[in-house]
C-alpha cells in the first residue's frame, strides 16, 4: 500500500516546523495538568483515608452500628423473712433514636399528642442526651402506661427514630413501707453527670438517690449489657454483631421485719414522728418508721413541681427520716441515765429521798415539778415511776453538768450512732466549754437543773434513744444500730454477712443499773406508772415517758389547748419483756402532747405485734377446726367469737 | 493492507493500562454486584468483551477517514439526542436511554467521542494558526446544540463534559491568550443567569456540595456516605466484598457513580494507588501519541480522547471524594455501563490508530 497515495486521498496535512514547538508546549501544559489534578486526588485521599480515616470508619461504624442497652435486673430489697419490699418489675420506656430521625421537630409534633406528657419535661431529657452517641436511644418518657405504648406501637412506621424499650423498673408489694430506709431511685440528673457520681450510668438510668437505694447503688445495680447489631441503610437488621448479657443486681436482706414495721407506720398514723424497735442484744434494727411518708414511685416516674412542695413542707418535712436526721429535747426519758448517773457516783442510794411539793427553789427563781401537787417522800423507784422533776432537781445539782455530760456521753448520747445512713444527726450533750464557746457566757446553774429533766439544751434523735433503751434492756452493751443482714448475689449465694458491731459499755454497775430496770418496770406496771397504757397482757414491758417543751411556757397548760407547733413531744422508750429483753422501741411523737398518752399506746402496738410474730402459731389445729365447723354467716356470733 | 510497523507501533503500555483497569473494574463490579443484588459484573465482562473487538476494529482503518465522514457523525449523533427527548427510556428522573431491543444505548455517552471526533476535523480543516472568539462561532455551535440537548434530559455533568472537551482541543489547536481571559471573564460574569437557568435539584446539588451537612438525608446524604466509605478504606481497605458502606446500602450508585468509593473503602489507599496509576500511564501515554503525532489531526484526535478520558475521571473521583458537586458522570472502565465502555474503547481504538499511523509520514 503506496502511503502517498493514501495521502493524496485523503488530503492530509503535515505539520510545518514552526508548529512543532508550539505543540510540544502545549502538551506539555497537559502534562503539568494531569500531573497537577492527580496530586490533588492523592492528597485528598491521604486526607479522608489516613488523616481523617479513623473519623471517617467511626462514622461507618455509627451508621451500621446499632447498640441495645440491656439493662440488669435492679438488685432486690428484702426484709429478715425475705419477704419483698422492693422487686423489679418490666418498665415501658418510649426512646427516641437520634440519628435515625430526619425532622426532630416534626416527629415532636407527632409524637407529643399520644404521650401523656408535657412538651417541657420531653425536651430537657431530649437534651441531656445531646452528650451521648446519637444512635443510643434516648428515654424520653419513661414508663408510659399500656394505653400510651398501644398507640405509638400503632403508629410506629410514621415515628421513624422512635423506640420502646423494655427496661426493669421498681415494684414495691407493699406499697410504701419504710420508705425513709428504702429510699428511691430517680432519673440520673444532669448534676449528677457533672459530678461524676454514678460512673457507668447514662442519661435515663435510674439511679438510687436516698436510703438503702442510695447507698447500695453499686451493689444493686447490678452490670449493664449491652447487644450490637448490623443494620442496613433502611434499618433492617442484617445480624447480632455481639451480646454481653446483663449481671443482676445483688439482693440486699435487711434487719426489718414488714410486719413490724406496718405496726410502727400505723401506729404512728396520721401523726408526725419516728419509730425506731432494735433487738437489743444485737443492734439489729427491727423497724424503723418516720412520717408522714413519701412514695418512691413517685421519683422513678419523676416528681413535679406541686409534689416537690410537698414533700418539702418545711412544718412536716416528709422527706426526713426524723428517726435519725433530727434532734429533740429527749425530755424524761433522760431520767434514765441521771438515775443510773447518780448511784454510779454515790450521789444517791436506793433508800435516799427528797420531798416534792410541787416545785423546787434555786436562789431567786421556781423550778416546778410537772404534777403541781407535788410526789412527796421520793426514792430513786417513785422518781422515775412518777417522773418526779424535783428529784432530779435535787440529784442534778449534786452530780454537776460535767458528770452528766459524762455519763450521757457514755451511753452513746451526743454522738453517731454509726448507722450506715447519710445525714445522721449528732444530737447535743452541752457542757461549759460548749456554752462558753457558743454564747460567751458561763454555765448557769439553772441550766443544770433544766439537763437533768432533759430539756434545755440537750438534744437527742430517737435512734440515739432506742440505743439508750436496748443498752439497758441487755445489761449496758451498747451496739452500732444496723439495717443490713446480709447481701446474695443473684445467684443466691451469700456475698457478705453484717454480724453486731459492739461500740462499748455503758459506765454503770450491774446492780445500779438493775435497781434502775426495777423502776423501769414500774413506769408500766406500777398503777401510778406514768405509761400504764402501754401494758400488755402477759408480757411485762419496761419503759420511761417523756415529754419534751418546745417553747418556754410562763404556766403549764394543757397540751390540747395550744397550737399544734407549740404543743410538747411525745416520748417513750421501752423493751420487753423486762426480764429477758427481746425488742426494745423508742417512739416520738411530734408535738404529740404527754409520753404517756401519745407515746406509749405505739410503742405498745409495735411491741403486742412483735410478740404475735414470735408466737408459735397453731395453724394446722386451726385448718382442721374450721373444716369442721359450718360456716356461720351471721356477724355478731363471729365478733363474739373473736373477742 | 496490514503493514508490519502496526505491531511495532502498537502501544502496549495504554493497552495494558486499559486491561489493567478492566480488570480492576471488574473485580469491583463483582463487590458491588453483591451489594445490589444484580449482576452487573457479567454484563461488563461482555462490553469489555464487546468493547475490545470494537478498539480493534477501530484500529483498522485510517482515521484519517474521520474528517470527511464528521458531518454525518454530528447530524447522527443530534438525531439521537433529539429521539431520546421523545421516545427515551427515564430512569430516575433522567430521560437518557434509548431502547434498542437487545440493549438500551446512551447517545448523551457517544455524545462524548463524537464530539472529539467532530471538533477535531472542524480545526484541521479550518488550519488556521491561531484562533481568535470570533473565529470559534461554527466548533461552538457544533459543541453547543448537542450539550443543550443533553442538558435538557436533564444531564448536566455530561453537557459540562461536552463544554470541556470543547475547551479542550480549542486550546490544543491554538487560542490567543486575550481571548482566554475573555472568555473566562465572560462565564464568570454569566454564572448568576446560569444558576437561574438550573432545575432545582441541580440547584440542591451545588447547594449541598458548598454545605453537605446542612440536609444529610437529603442532597447531602450521597457525599456524605461517599466520603465516609472512602475514608474508613484507610491504608489497606476493609477488604474485599466487606465494605459496609456498600455492602449494607448506604451508599448509593454503588455500580455506577460511586463505583470507585466501593473500591476505596475495600482496597484503601494502596488500592486506590494502585488504579490512579493505571490511569495516570492511560493519560500520559494519550498525550505522548497527541505529541508524537506528525500532523494536526491526529494530534487534536488523541488530545480530545485524552481530555475526554481525564475529565471524566477527574469529575467522577472529585465528585465522590467531596471535592466537586454531584454530577453523572461515569469513571471510565470502572462504572458499569455499556455505552460508557463502548466510548471509551472507540477513543482507546482511536488513541492506538493515531500511534500506529504516525511512521506513515517518515
Amino acid at each position: 500500500m503506496r502511503l502517498s497515495a493514501i495521502r493524496a486521498v485523503l488530503n492530509v496535512k503535515k505539520f510545518g516546523p514552526e508548529d512543532q514547538g508550539a505543540r510540544q508546549g502545549l502538551c506539555a501544559g497537559a502534562y503539568v495538568l494531569i500531573f497537577f489534578a492527580m496530586s490533588i486526588i492523592v492528597a485528598r485521599l491521604w486526607y479522608l483515608q489516613i488523616i481523617e480515616g479513623e473519623t471517617n470508619r467511626k462514622k461507618a461504624e455509627d451508621n451500621r452500628l446499632r447498640v441495645v442497652r440491656l439493662q440488669p435486673p435492679r438488685g432486690k430489697i428484702l426484709d429478715r423473712n425475705g419477704r419483698l419490699l422492693a422487686g423489679v418489675k418490666p418498665c415501658f420506656n418510649v426512646c427516641i433514636v437520634r440519628k435515625d430521625v430526619r425532622n426532630m421537630e416534626e416527629l415532636l409534633g407527632r409524637l407529643l399528642p399520644l404521650l401523656n406528657e408535657p412538651e417541657g419535661p420531653v425536651r430537657v431529657r431530649l437534651k441531656n442526651s445531646l452528650q451521648q452517641p446519637s444512635y443510643l436511644p434516648a428515654v424520653i418518657k419513661r414508663d408510659a402506661d399500656w394505653d400510651e405504648i398501644s398507640r405509638i406501637e400503632a403508629r410506629l412506621p410514621e415515628l421513624s427514630g422512635v423506640v420502646i424499650e423494655v427496661t426493669p423498673g421498681r415494684k414495691y408489694p407493699y406499697g410504701s413501707i419504710a420508705p425513709h430506709l428504702l429510699g428511691y431511685i430517680g432519673e440520673l440528673s444532669q448534676a449528677d453527670i457533672d459530678a461524676n457520681r454514678f460512673p457507668g450510668a447514662r442519661p435515663g438510668d435510674l439511679v438510687g438517690k436516698y436510703g438503702v437505694e442510695a447507698r447500695f447503688q453499686p451493689q444493686l445495680a447490678g452490670i449493664k449489657g449491652e447487644r450490637k447489631l448490623e443494620v442496613d441503610s433502611r434499618m433492617m437488621l442484617r445480624r447480632v454483631v455481639s451480646e454481653v448479657p446483663p449481671v443482676a443486681g445483688d439482693d440486699i436482706y435487711l434487719t426489718i421485719d414488714a410486719d413490724l414495721q406496718m405496726a410502727a407506720e400505723d401506729g404512728l398514723g396520721d401523726e408526725v414522728g419516728a419509730v425506731v424497735a432494735l433487738e437489743p442484744d444485737t443492734g439489729r434494727i427491727l423497724a424503723m418508721a418516720s412520717t408522714p411518708k413519701f412514695d418512691p414511685e413517685a421519683f422513678a416516674r419523676g416528681v413535679t413541681t406541686e409534689e416537690w412542695k410537698v414533700l418539702n413542707d418545711p412544718l412536716y418535712r416528709p422527706m426526713r427520716n426524723k428517726a435519725i436526721q433530727e434532734a429533740y429535747a429527749p425530755g424524761s426519758t433522760f431520767k434514765i441515765i441521771m438515775g443510773a448517773a447518780a448511784l454510779q457516783e454515790h450521789v444517791v442510794d436506793e433508800s435516799t429521798r427528797f420531798f416534792c411539793n410541787g416545785s423546787f427553789k434555786l436562789g431567786r427563781r421556781t423550778f416546778r415539778c410537772w404534777d403541781w401537787r407535788g410526789h412527796g417522800q421520793t426514792d430513786i423507784y417513785k422518781a422515775i415511776v412518777q417522773s418526779c422533776d424535783v428529784y432530779f432537781y435535787n440529784v442534778g445539782l449534786k452530780l454537776g453538768v460535767d458528770r452528766i455530760g459524762k455519763y450521757a456521753r457514755g451511753f452513746g448520747l451526743g454522738q453517731r450512732t454509726g448507722i450506715d445512713l447519710p445525714g445522721e444527726q449528732r444530737g447535743l450533750i452541752p457542757t461549759r466549754e460548749w456554752k462558753l464557746k457558743r454564747f460567751h457566757e458561763p454555765w448557769q446553774k439553772g441550766e443544770t437543773l433544766n439537763i437533768s429533766i432533759g430539756q434545755g439544751f440537750v438534744l437527742t434523735t430517737p435512734i440515739q434513744m432506742a440505743s439508750v433503751i436496748a443498752a439497758v434492756a441487755n445489761g449496758g452493751d451498747i451496739y452500732e444500730p444496723r439495717f443490713v443482714e446480709k447481701i446474695k448475689g443473684p445467684d443466691a449465694s451469700e456475698i457478705q454477712h453484717f454480724t453486731p458491731v459492739k461500740k462499748g459499755h455503758i459506765p454503770v454497775s450491774e446492780r445500779n443499773l438493775g435497781i434502775v430496770k426495777n423502776a423501769l418496770k414500774g413506769v408500766v406496771q406500777d398503777k401510778r406508772g406514768t405509761a400504764r397504757r402501754c401494758r400488755i397482757k402477759g408480757i411485762e414491758v419496761a419503759g420511761k415517758t417523756g415529754t419534751a417543751q418546745v417553747i418556754r411556757q410562763a404556766r403549764r397548760r394543757q397540751s390540747e389547748k395550744m397550737a399544734w407547733k407549740y404543743r410538747d413531744h411525745a416520748w417513750f422508750v421501752a423493751y420487753a419483756p423486762a426480764d429477758a429483753p427481746q425488742i426494745a422501741v423508742a417512739v416520738l411523737i411530734e408535738h404529740g402532747g404527754h409520753g404517756g398518752s401519745a407515746a406509749a399506746p405505739v410503742a405498745r402496738m409495735v411491741i403486742e405485734r412483735w410478740f404475735q410474730l414470735m408466737a408459735p402459731k397453731p395453724v394446722i389445729k386451726r385448718q382442721i377446726n374450721a373444716d369442721a365447723i359450718p360456716v356461720i354467716s351471721k356477724p355478731g356470733f363471729i365478733k363474739a367469737k373473736n373477742v | 493492507m496490514f503493514d508490519k510497523r502496526y505491531i511495532e507501533n502498537f502501544d502496549w503500555w495504554l493497552f495494558f493500562s486499559v486491561l489493567g483497569i478492566m480488570a480492576i473494574g471488574f473485580i469491583n463490579l463483582n463487590s458491588a454486584s453483591a451489594a445490589t443484588g444484580y449482576h452487573f459484573q457479567y454484563k461488563q465482562l461482555q462490553w469489555y468483551t464487546v468493547g475490545l473487538a470494537v478498539m480493534f476494529l477501530v484500529m483498522c482503518f485510517d482515521y484519517h477517514v474521520i474528517p470527511s465522514i464528521a458531518l454525518h457523525i454530528w447530524v447522527g449523533i443530534v438525531i439521537l439526542l433529539v429521539l431520546v427527548l421523545f421516545i427515551g427510556k427515564s430512569v430516575g428522573g433522567s430521560q437518557r436511554w434509548l431502547s434498542l431491543g437487545f440493549m438500551r444505548l446512551q447517545p448523551s455517552e457517544l455524545a462524548k467521542i463524537c464530539i472529539v471526533m467532530v471538533l477535531s476535523s472542524w480545526f484541521y480543516k479550518d488550519e488556521r494558526e491561531q484562533y481568535r472568539i470570533r473565529d470559534l462561532g461554527v466548533p461552538m455551535l457544533l459543541t453547543l446544540i448537542p450539550a443543550v440537548l443533553i442538558h435538557r434530559q436533564p444531564d448536566l455533568g455530561t453537557s459540562l463534559l461536552l463544554i470541556a472537551l470543547f475547551a479542550s482541543i480549542v486550546y490544543v489547536a491554538g487560542i490567543r491568550w486575550t481571548s482566554v481571559i475573555i472568555v473566562f471573564s465572560g462565564v464568570m460574569a454569566a454564572m448568576p443567569l446560569v444558576w437561574k437557568y438550573l432545575k432545582p435539584y441541580q440547584r440542591k446539588r451545588i447547594e449541598s456540595f458548598l454545605n453537605p451537612e446542612s440536609d444529610p438525608f437529603g442532597a447531602g446524604y450521597h457525599v456524605i456516605q461517599s466520603k465516609i466509605a472512602v475514608g474508613s478504606g484507610q491504608f489497606t481497605g476493609m477488604g474485599y466484598m466487606k465494605g459496609s458502606q456498600a455492602q449494607l446500602k448506604f451508599l448509593p450508585e454503588v455500580h455506577t457513580d460511586f463505583a470507585f468509593s466501593v473500591w476505596s473503602e475495600e482496597w484503601g489507599f494502596v488500592g486506590d494507588m494502585v488504579l490512579l496509576s493505571l490511569f495516570t500511564i492511560l493519560l500520559v501515554r494519550g498525550i505522548a501519541i497527541a505529541q508524537d503525532s506528525k500532523e494536526p489531526f491526529g494530534t487534536y484526535l488523541a488530545f480530545g480522547i485524552t481530555a475526554m478520558i481525564f475529565w471524566q475521571m477527574v469529575v467522577n473521583l472529585g465528585m465522590v471524594m467531596g471535592l466537586l458537586p454531584v454530577v453523572g458522570v461515569p469513571l471510565p472502565l470502572v462504572s458499569y455501563g455499556g455505552s460508557s465502555v463502548l466510548t471509551t474503547m472507540i477513543g482507546i481504538g482511536l488513541l492506538l490508530n493515531v500511534r500506529a499511523r504516525r511512521f506513515m509520514f517518515h
